[in-house]
């Protein structure tokens, strides 16, 4: 176990490299001149060769790439272009808002997947089953930002159930009273690709030889369906929690973005129309990194759930 | 009477084309329908090939078929006619008063319960025993069928056991409530021969103490006879013949059963060619003549010391070696046989791989033609491409289905430039279609269309338009039934006569190894074991394995006269 | 031995049908399948007329009032009002002696007479209404079909030829090029899907071809995954091992052993991919970052229509709706059945 570990934060290196130089080399030879970009609309050639100086882009690629490094490592970011804000104060600042939106999305996604998936189950090869296909296909061909549009329009401004936008300071406040609308979009959104995901993950473990085994050893039919058919199904469904749970620190940009939730998603969002690199460019890296660790975390957990995985 | 089977017929629904139901028949075809019985404390053998409906019949007892077969007749257990049983009255008989063992044990265990939960599982529901009771007499269960270290072995999962002790497990399970029928549908199938011959003696030895029935379903009729009382012939979903084993294997009377017996190769007699079910059935006799073997023949293919070792990541950066061929040397003479025969694991396809450098070797030398083929340059390879060839184990993979037979046998032609022209290519295409067996009609028309021995002899073909000089031939038989095999074994022999082809014949089924070979190879744990000439290996064995290999093999009934 | 017929000329040259043709046999008998078909097909004759200019040439035009509403609903009352101005009652008062532009607004209006201006008749109502600056909205939704069904349909291709190449390159060659390919693969996936698209777009800008570079360049690596998994398995099956056997070259074995055998594969992603990336668009054109200022998708369509929604004027929202729901779940219907149709094993049986 402690050898996968070691061995894996070993791969982790060269893939952390690729993703700072995949970033620098996108940002340095496609993007436009940052000098260009900080100086302003009426600044002089003099502004701005001064401002290229102190950023250092006068000087060698290797020189510039090896400052980047210097900054991931030592998490000093600089400031972001539009607001002066250090951006490490911006990460500790958003996160917090992201993750009280996210995390009861995530919650409540994997709690339903159980019902949801036993539902599924149960109602295969009905007519019910084929109208919740239909359903489903035209539920999703609709863009999510209609649903929230609507959402939006309908519970908060007809109905008047939950405010329209809005934050809080108090992270109560803001569970009870900011949440709710957008959080159960989402997960309503959310609830037709994974009803018929998890329709194909169950068709898929039916057609395996244990279910006649079960069968033969007089096993009542809900017996074998929801014992060991929904043991075996969990694998697949753990494995699509798992593959999500990485978004949680983006969040979803456009909730925050139609809710004004100062979270880091809307940040991102607002860095790239304001042409913020360092804002940007600092995302992408600490995010891949939270994405590697997430995933080795999920990956060890995955022994709880699979017998057969072996970490070697 | 136990259980009587009484004009069964079982259909499955295909689907609608232009508003009329399609039905595939199974069990009876036409007017005719299924009839056995299965008697109190006796094994009854249900015997045929793919697609007679043997494993059809079986799981229609208890109910086990897809929702979309349709059942009519009566299957009467203990009086009580099974079709018109309700849901839970079938619940309550299945693993409690009829209780089944399946082909692949991997399979058909549950990878995520462990053992001891699945043994449980069955006695709670029909025994209705506590957890702690449960379990206790669950490690007796696996105690009963031979698994070492019971209390420990509870614990474990499926995939952490081998073929072997998965199959005993599924015997455990079967047995946890005493049934009165156990059917058994192709339980050692899967497994190698010293195994099979463990959990036949196993199974044998729980039905002496429990007194129960066994209906056993299977292909080989050489296992057949040697467990069975009673046996019933089937054939493309009808019963051919049923009758006691002595009577089934000293007199047959239907031509279908005769031919069945006839075509299997045994250890005992050696024809020059197989019997096959065609012949049999239009009662032509088998053919006598054959060339005799020039023992001075020219050594085409030198073998020294051959190994191969695949490495594995293991530990923190450390490699693991696992050694699949170790040191194989041979001699194949021109126009000879070599039989390599072998367990699972013990690296036979690994070396025939190896000498077309399919896979790549660790050391050791290969001479064909004086050159040492591992050593040559690309270009070099690719002339001997030409001269020496491989058939496949699976028919039913090693043609690809996208291509048509036409572009599956041109094709080498076409990279090694034989032939004029894509019409010459052709012609000679046909050719050997036709002599392999088939009709000039298949260079059209794609793999899924023919049958497994058919999609065979396309392979033979295909490396036939090489013009080869030695043909590794990777179990090349095992995937198919008796009669279709024969037919194949036939004519590869055939060929052989014919063109002086060597062939390397590598197989795990001693009897098919002793009808084709001239020389045998037995591996075990990647190494030669013993080598001699077939007829000395088989009645003057020296090492401990190749006896312990030849007593494994069914022998079919014995008899009073054996 | 089987006997050998004697079998006619015809008889020898007879071919059987291919994967291809038994799967359209296969799917002319699902008729949600044939009825999507069809939707998809007018929605293409659509856009064919859409790109030639046929129709929607205009979209940009002002020809409405502000905020018509459709046809079916009939113009709006307070319109007609608003539209007759009330006249004076008595007549302008004079105040040429204290205006100082007096004098020369003779010279003007001679000089106003050479400048034709044409006063079009603002519509009061259009088949399916008009946006708060009076564009005719079924153009805007013909012509936003057009460009949004065309990026997502460019972007799959290209995700697809990328994620395909690097797949079988990964799959069918291993070590040193699986090892390489499976970082780069790593570090697109590390950094996460939106954070991707995001940086790209704040580097590349706007544009439609920098949107289909975008979705193309971020989005192959799904199709890879599997492609790649695809030929790790076929590249052990035996028939690819005869061909290697026969001397077949790597890029024979690769591209016409292996790959008609994974193509079913490929297409059914490529499809699932075409929808996800028209779903992108969408999102990317509403937040500004896709389709350039003068050109029109469903999601600049969207992102005008929050604000229209707040004063009740619903009809460019239930357009962009409609029109990309109905061609989206079209496409998903023939998608499946197409899937269904290629993949033998029945599905939905037990």
């Amino acid at each position: 176990m402690l050898a996968y570990l070691i061995r894996r934060l070993w791969q982790m290196i060269p893939t952390l490299i690729g993703v700072v130089l995949l970033v620098f080399v996108l940002f340095k030879y496609f993007g436009s001149d940052p000098a260009v970009i900080l100086a302003g609309q009426n600044a002089t050639q003099a502004q701005i060769a001064a401002i290229r100086q102190q950023l250092g882009l006068d000087q060698p690629a290797w020189f510039q790439l090896w400052i980047f490094i210097k900054q991931i490592a030592t998490f000093d970011w600089g400031k972001s272009w539009a607001t002066n804000e250090a951006v490490s104060h911006l990460f500790a600042t958003r996160m917090p808002a992201t993750l009280t939106v996210m995390i009861p999305i995530v919650l409540l996604d994997t709690i339903l997947a159980i019902p949801v998936a036993l539902g599924v189950a149960y109602v295969r090869g009905s007519w019910t089953d084929r109208t919740l296909m239909v359903a489903t296909t035209i539920a999703l061909s609709i863009s999510f930002l209609v649903y929230v549009i609507i959402g939006q329009y309908v519970f908060g401004f007809q109905l008047g159930w939950f405010p329209v936008q809005g934050w809080s300071d108090s992270t109560l406040t803001n569970l009870i009273v900011y949440c709710p609308l957008p959080v159960l979009l989402a997960v309503a959104v959310g609830i037709s690709p994974q009803t018929r995901l998890y329709r194909t993950f169950f068709l898929d473990e039916l057609s395996h030889d244990y279910v006649r085994t079960a069968r033969a050893k007089g096993l009542s039919e809900r017996s074998v369906l929801f014992k060991h058919v929904l043991r075996n199904a969990m694998i697949p469904i753990l494995t699509n929690v798992g593959l999500a749970l990485p978004g949680i620190f983006v969040g979803s940009f456009l909730i925050e973005f139609f809710f004004s939730i100062p979270g880091m998603g809307r940040e991102v969002l607002l860095a790239v129309n304001r042409s913020d690199y360092p804002v940007i460019q600092a995302s992408a890296v600490y995010l891949a990194m939270m994405t590697m660790l997430v995933n080795l975390a999920t990956d060890l957990l995955y022994k709880v759930v699979d017998p057969r995985v072996v970490l070697k | 009477m136990l259980l009587s089977i009484q004009n069964l017929k079982v259909a499955f629904r295909m689907g609608r084309v232009n508003g009329e139901m399609v039905r595939a028949e199974a069990v009876g075809r036409g007017g005719e329908s299924v009839s056995f019985d299965v008697p109190e404390n006796s094994t009854v053998a249900l015997v045929g090939e793919s697609g007679s409906g043997k494993s059809v019949t079986a799981m229609s007892i208890l109910n086990l078929l897809p929702k979309n077969a349709e059942r009519s007749g009566q299957v009467l257990w203990r009086g009580k006619n099974l079709l018109e049983a309700t849901p839970a009255e079938l619940r309550a008989l299945r693993g409690a008063e009829i209780a089944c063992v399946f082909q692949d044990p991997m399979s058909s265990l549950n990878p995520v319960f462990t053992v001891g939960q699945q043994l449980v599982e069955t006695l709670k529901v029909h025994l209705s025993l506590s957890a702690k009771a449960a379990l206790a007499r669950a490690e007796q269960l696996l105690q009963e069928v031979g698994i070492p270290e019971p209390a420990r072995r509870l614990k474990a999962y499926p995939h952490e056991l081998s073929g072997g002790q998965q199959q005993r497990v599924m015997i455990a399970m079967a047995l946890a409530c005493e049934p009165k029928l156990l059917i058994a549908d192709e339980p050692t199938t899967a497994l190698d021969v010293t195994i099979q011959r463990q959990i036949i003696e196993l199974l044998a030895s729980l039905k002496a103490r429990h007194k129960m029935s066994v209906l056993f379903i299977s292909h080989d009729l050489g296992l057949v006879g040697e467990i069975a009382d009673h046996v019933v012939v089937m054939r493309q979903g009808t019963v051919r013949e049923a009758g006691t084993t002595a009577e089934l294997f000293s007199a047959p009377k239907d031509p279908y059963t005769k031919a069945l017996l006839a075509c299997r190769p045994s250890l005992d007699h050696n024809p020059p060619r197989l019997m096959v079910i065609d012949d049999y059935i239009q009662g032509r006799a088998a053919r006598t003549d054959s060339k005799a073997k020039d023992p001075a023949a020219p050594v085409v293919l030198e073998v020294k010391s051959l190994a191969k070792s695949f490495f594995m990541k293991e530990g923190l950066f450390g490699k693991r070696e696992f050694k699949a061929v170790r040191n194989v040397n041979f001699k194949l003479r021109k126009g000879h046989t070599l039989g390599v025969v072998g367990e699972s694991g013990s690296g036979k396809t690994t070396m025939g791989l190896t000498l077309l450098r399919l896979h790549e070797p660790t050391s050791g030398e290969v001479i064909f033609d004086g050159k040492n083929l591992l050593a040559l340059s690309a270009a070099e390879r690719q002339l001997m491409r030409r001269r020496i060839q491989i058939v496949f184990q699976n028919p039913y993979a090693s043609l690809n289905p996208r291509f048509t037979i036409g572009q599956a046998l041109i094709e080498p032609m076409r990279i090694h430039g034989i032939g004029k022209d894509d019409r010459d290519r052709e012609q000679r295409a046909r050719e050997l279609l036709v002599k392999v067996g088939l009709d000039g009609r298949a260079f059209g028309k794609y793999p899924h269309e023919f049958s497994g021995g058919q999609r065979q002899r396309v392979a033979i073909a295909r490396c036939l338009s090489l013009n080869p000089e030695v043909l590794v031939l990777d179990e090349s038989v095992s995937a198919l039934d008796v009669s279709v095999q024969a037919q194949v074994l036939n004519l590869l022999k055939d060929l052989q006569d014919e063109l002086g082809l060597s062939y390397i014949f590598i197989s795990h089924d001693l009897s098919v190894v002793r009808f084709i070979s001239d020389e045998v190879l037995v591996m075990k744990d990647g190494e030669v074991v013993e080598q001699a000439g077939v007829e000395e290996i088989l009645h003057a064995p020296k090492q401990e394995y190749t006896r312990k290999l030849i007593s494994a093999v069914p022998k079919g009934w014995q008899g009073a006269a054996a | 031995m089987s006997a050998v017929m004697n079998a006619t000329a015809a008889e020898m040259n007879e071919r059987s049908e291919g994967v291809w043709r038994a799967a359209w046999r296969r799917f002319k008998t699902d008729r949600v399948g044939l009825v999507s078909m069809g939707v998809v097909a007018i929605f293409l004759v659509m856009i064919l007329l859409s790109a030639t200019g046929v129709v929607a040439r205009n979209f940009q035009q002002e020809v409405a009032v502000p905020n018509a509403p459709p046809s079916f609903l009939g113009a709006r009352a307070a319109e007609k009002a608003a539209a007759a101005v009330a006249a004076p009652l008595t007549p302008n008062v004079d105040l040429s002696d204290i205006d100082p532009l007096a004098p020369r607004y003779a010279e003007w209006a001679e000089k106003a007479k050479q400048y034709h201006t044409t006063e079009t008749v603002k519509a009061t109502t259009l088949p399916l209404g008009a946006d708060r600056l009076g564009r005719d909205v079924l153009s805007k939704a013909q012509k936003g079909t057009e460009i949004s069904v065309f990026v997502g349909v460019l972007a799959a291709l290209v995700a697809t030829i990328l994620g395909t190449l690097l797949g079988a390159s990964a799959g069918f060659f291993g070590k040193k090029v699986d090892d390489f390919l499976e970082w780069l693969y790593n570090v697109f996936t590390a950094i996460p899907d939106i954070l991707l698209i995001f940086a790209f777009a704040a580097v590349l800008g706007r544009g439609i071809g920098t949107v289909v570079l975008i979705l193309g360049l971020t989005g192959w690596t799904s199709l890879y995954r599997q492609v790649r998994a695809e030929f790790i398995k076929h590249r052990q099956r035996e028939y690819v091992r005869a061909a290697e056997a026969i001397g077949a070259s790597s890029f024979s074995r690769m591209f016409r052993h292996i790959l008609p055998n994974v193509s079913h594969v490929v297409l059914v992603r490529m499809s699932l991919m075409v929808v996800g990336f028209i779903k992108s668009e969408v999102i990317l054109s509403y937040l500004g970052l896709g389709v350039p200022v003068d050109q029109v998708s469903w999601g600049t369509m969207l992102a005008e229509s929050q604000a229209e929604l707040i004063l009740g004027y619903w009809w460019q929202l239930a357009a962009a709706t409609v029109f990309m729901a109905v061609f989206v779940t079209a496409f998903s219907l023939m998608a499946d059945a197409w899937r269904d149709a290629l993949d033998t094993k029945l599905r939905g049986q037990e």
